[in-house]
C-alpha cells in the first residue's frame, strides 16, 4: 500500500494493490501514475458513462476456484457507438486478470507471454476470420472483431499505464470451447490477453450485492429534440440510435443526448408492437426494443424480411425473425465456435449445409438499437441450414476481411403459434412458402416407425422362444395301391389332445420321386362334431435335360395352419390321392404341433407399419426439393 | 394430425398382431361345419362328406 497526494487536487490517494500502476482520483478524476520518487499526473477522465453493469469496484468474486476483488475500470468506445466496461480484476499474489463486459456477456482473460510474436500479423493485415495459432490454447483462435476503440472513462486502481483518450487497436479472438482472446496492438508486438467466456454464476459474485443492481435497470424517459414527444428507452445502457414513435426521427444517444439526424419514412408497422414482452423457453422475459426491415436482390426483384431486436437485461440481446410468415429465433454465437469447409459450416459437431448468400440492406427501423443503425447499411449474409436450425453469418459490406466484426447467430426455427403463445397474440398469418430451415412437420413418424417397429419384433421375439411351441402328434402311413373303382383312401388319425388359444400346424412329409400326393382332410372335434376343413400338395418333379441341365420342381414337405380350436381332444380325417394310386403305394409322415410361431406374420406386421412412413418419406422428398429450389446451392439441381 | 393417424394405425397393427400371435388366430381357413358322426367313424361316410363339402377334386 504507498499513499501519495494527488498532483491534479493535492487529495490523498491510496495505491492499494501490488499491481496497480495508475489510480483514478476519485476526486478530480486526474489520472495519477505510480512514479519512482512522485506520481505523475497523466491527465483527467471524463465522469463515468452510465452502463447497467451489476459489477462495482471493490466487488469480491471468485473465478476458477480463485478469490479475486474488482480493483479497477475502464470504460472504451467501439467504433459503433458501443460503450464496454474493462474491469480489473485483483488476484491473490498480485496477479491481476482483465474482466470485460460487453452486452450482458462477460470475458475473463489473463495476460499472457506470445511464443512467437513474429508470427503475430500486424492489426493493418490481420483479417477477419483468420486463425491465429501463436497463442498457447488448445485450438486455433478465429478473428472475430478487429477496430479501434477509445478510452473514455476510468475508475480504481487500473494495472497498466492508463492514459486517458488514446485510441486503442484491437482484434478480438474467438475459439471453439469458448476461449476468448484480445490482442492489444497499443504496444509492439502486440500483447496478448487469453481466457475464455464466462457466464455471470461462473464469476462467484455474492447473490445480494448483485440482484440489488439488478433492480435498478429501468427505462430511461427523454424527450424527442424534433418534437417534443416523450421517448422511452427500454435499454438504456446500449442504445446508440433511437427512432421517434411520433415524427418519426432517427436519434443519436451520445451520453444520454439526443441529436437529430433525419426523418425516417415509417410505413411499416410491425406484427409485434415495441415494448412486447416475450417468453420463451429456457429464456428470461424478453422486450421488443427494436424492429428493422431488410432485403435482397435477386433477378431484380427485392424480397423483404422483418428482424426484432430483443433484450433482457441479464442476458443480452436476441432477434426474432419473419420471413414469409416463418419465424426464427436467433442467438450471437461467438465466430471460433463454427468452422466454415467448403460448402458446409461446423458448430458443436452438427453439420450445416449453404443454402444462400447474399447481401441485404436494412430498409425501415423503428425503436432503439445497440450500434449506429443506418437505413441502406448493408451486410453480407450467408445461410447455413440444419433443419430446425440456421446458421447466419453476417459482415458489413464496408467492412469486409479488413476490419469491423464477424457475426454469426444461431437461428431456431419457430412456428406462428409459438411465436403467439411468447407474446400473447393473436392470427398471426400462416406461412404458405418453405422456409430455408423449416423442419420437416412429419419427420416423427419415422421415431414412430422405430418405435412400433421395434415393439412388433419383441412381441415376435418373445412369441418365437417363449411361446408355448410343442408337437402334439406325429404318425407314418403306409398306404397299398388302391382298388379299381375307388377315388381315394380315407384315413383317421389318433385321438390327440389340442388346448386352446394355440394355432394349429399340419405338416405332411413325404419321399417322392417324379410323384405327387394330394390331402384333404378336417380337423375334427370329438366333442363338438365340429370340422376345420384344410388341404396340402406335395410333388416332387426332377430331371436332366440334354444331359447339362438339372432341375427340380415342387416339395415334398407342405404345412397348414388352422386357428386355435376350443382345448379337447381331436381326430384328423385325411382323404388321399397319389399319383398311380392303382399300383403304387406311398408312404408319408403327418406331424401336428401347436403353438406354433409365425415369421410370416411379423413380416406382414413390419410392412403394414411401413406403409404411413413410405408415403411420409415420399412427400418428405418433394419437401426436401421445394426447400432447395430457393438456393443457389441447390443438391437437387441437376445442372450442377 | 399425420402423426396421430400414425400412432393410432399403427398401434392398432401392433395391437392385431400381438392378438394374433397370443391366441393362435389364423387367417383364410375356411369355415367350421359340422360333421354327422357317421362321416367320422366310416371311411365311406367321411369320403362322402367331402364330396358333398368340397366338391370333387384334381389330382396333380
Amino acid at each position: 500500500m504507498i499513499q501519495a497526494s494527488c498532483p491534479g487536487c493535492g487529495s490523498s490517494i491510496t495505491f492499494k494493490f501490488g499491481p496497480s500502476v495508475v489510480l483514478v482520483c476519485e476526486f478530480c478524476r486526474s489520472v495519477v501514475a505510480r512514479g519512482d520518487r512522485n506520481p505523475e499526473d497523466l491527465g483527467k477522465v471524463a465522469y463515468l458513462v452510465k452502463t447497467d453493469s451489476l459489477l462495482s469496484i471493490g466487488l469480491h468474486g471468485r473465478y476458477q476456484d480463485q478469490p479475486f476483488e474488482l480493483t479497477g475500470r475502464v470504460q472504451f468506445r467501439h467504433e459503433a457507438g458501443g460503450v464496454w466496461n474493462e474491469w480489473y480484476a485483483t488476484f491473490p499474489n498480485d496477479r491481476w486478470g482483465c474482466l470485460a463486459e460487453a452486452q450482458g456477456r462477460f470475458y475473463f482473460t489473463f495476460q499472457c507471454r506470445v511464443a512467437d510474436p513474429e508470427a503475430l500479423e500486424s492489426f493493418a493485415t490481420l483479417t477477419l476470420g483468420a486463425l491465429i495459432f501463436t497463442l498457447s490454447t488448445s485450438a486455433p483462435l478465429t478473428v472475430a472483431e478487429k477496430g479501434i476503440a477509445h478510452t473514455i472513462s476510468a475508475e480504481g486502481e487500473i494495472p497498466y499505464r492508463f492514459v486517458p483518450g488514446v485510441e486503442h487497436h484491437y482484434a478480438n479472438l474467438s475459439g471453439p470451447h469458448d476461449e476468448f482472446a484480445t490482442l492489444d496492438y497499443s504496444e509492439d508486438p502486440p500483447l496478448a490477453f487469453v481466457g475464455r467466456e464466462a457466464n455471470f454464476a461462473e464469476l462467484g459474485f455474492p447473490h445480494a450485492e448483485t440482484s440489488s443492481t439488478i433492480s435498478q435497470v429501468e427505462a430511461q424517459q427523454l424527450s424527442c429534440p424534433t418534437c417534443g414527444s416523450a421517448l422511452s428507452l427500454r435499454a438504456p445502457d446500449y442504445t446508440e440510435r433511437v427512432t421517434c414513435p411520433s415524427c418519426g426521427s432517427l436519434l443519436d444517444i451520445n451520453q444520454g443526448k439526443l441529436k437529430f439526424l433525419r426523418v425516417l419514412d415509417q410505413k411499416v408497422t410491425p406484427m409485434i408492437p415495441l415494448g412486447s414482452v416475450g417468453r420463451f423457453d429456457r429464456h428470461p422475459p424478453l422486450t421488443v426494443i427494436g424492429f428493422l426491415q431488410r432485403s435482397v436482390e435477386f433477378d431484380s426483384i427485392r424480397y423483404f424480411w422483418e428482424e426484432y431486436l430483443l433484450h433482457a437485461p441479464l442476458m443480452g440481446f436476441r432477434w426474432l425473425v419473419r420471413k414469409n410468415d416463418h419465424w426464427t429465433f436467433a442467438r450471437p454465437l461467438p465466430p471460433g465456435k463454427v468452422t466454415t469447409v467448403s460448402q458446409e459450416a461446423l458448430y458443436e459437431k452438427k453439420k450445416f449445409k449453404l443454402y444462400q448468400g447474399d447481401t441485404a440492406q436494412i430498409e425501415h427501423i423503428l425503436g432503439e438499437f445497440y450500434w449506429r443503425i443506418e437505413i441502406g447499411e448493408m451486410v453480407v449474409t450467408t445461410d447455413y441450414i440444419a433443419p430446425p436450425l440456421m446458421l447466419s453469418h453476417e459482415v458489413a459490406t464496408s467492412a469486409q476481411k479488413t476490419e469491423g466484426k464477424s457475426n454469426w447467430s444461431l437461428g431456431e426455427y419457430l412456428t406462428p403459434p409459438k411465436v403467439e403463445k411468447a407474446f400473447n397474440l393473436r392470427n398471426l398469418p400462416r406461412p404458405w412458402r418453405f422456409a430455408p430451415h423449416q423442419p420437416y412437420p412429419h419427420a416423427k413418424v419415422y421415431e414412430y416407425w422405430l418405435q412400433l417397429s421395434l415393439i412388433a419384433l419383441c412381441v415376435g421375439f418373445f412369441l418365437f422362444f417363449f411361446g408355448a411351441q410343442r408337437q402334439v402328434v406325429q404318425q407314418t402311413y403306409q398306404l397299398e395301391p388302391i382298388k379299381a373303382g375307388e377315388e381315394s383312401v380315407v384315413r383317421f388319425s389318433e385321438p390327440f389332445t389340442l388346448q386352446a388359444r394355440q394355432n394349429v400346424e399340419i405338416t405332411v412329409t413325404a419321399s417322392l420321386d417324379n410323384t405327387w400326393l394330394d390331402i384333404v382332410g378336417d380337423l375334427i372335434s370329438q366333442q363338438t362334431d365340429e370340422a376345420q376343413g384344410f388341404s396340402l400338395t406335395l410333388g416332387d418333379y426332377r430331371s436332366v435335360e440334354r444331359s447339362e441341365f438339372f432341375w427340380t420342381e415342387g416339395r415334398r414337405s407342405s404345412s397348414v395352419y388352422l386357428s386355435a380350436p376350443e382345448a379337447g381332444i381331436y381326430i384328423l380325417g385325411l382323404d388321399i390321392n397319389w399319383h398311380n394310386q392303382h399300383s403304387q403305394s406311398t408312404l408319408f409322415t403327418l406331424t401336428v404341433r401347436q403353438g406354433v410361431p409365425r415369421l410370416w406374420h411379423l413380416v406382414l406386421t413390419i410392412l403394414a407399419l411401413s406403409v404411413v412412413p413410405l408415403f411420409v418419406a415420399l412427400r418428405h422428398y418433394y419437401f426436401e426439393r421445394q426447400r432447395w429450389s430457393n438456393s443457389i446451392y441447390n443438391p437437387y439441381d441437376s445442372k450442377d | 394430425m399425420v402423426r396421430k393417424f400414425y400412432l393410432i394405425t399403427g398401434g392398432a397393427i401392433l395391437l392385431l398382431y400381438s392378438w394374433v400371435g397370443f391366441t393362435g388366430k389364423e387367417f383364410g381357413n375356411p369355415e367350421r361345419q359340422k360333421i354327422p358322426a357317421d362321416a367320422r367313424l366310416s371311411p365311406g361316410g367321411y369320403r362322402s362328406f367331402h364330396t358333398w363339402h368340397s366338391g370333387s377334386r384334381e389330382g396333380k
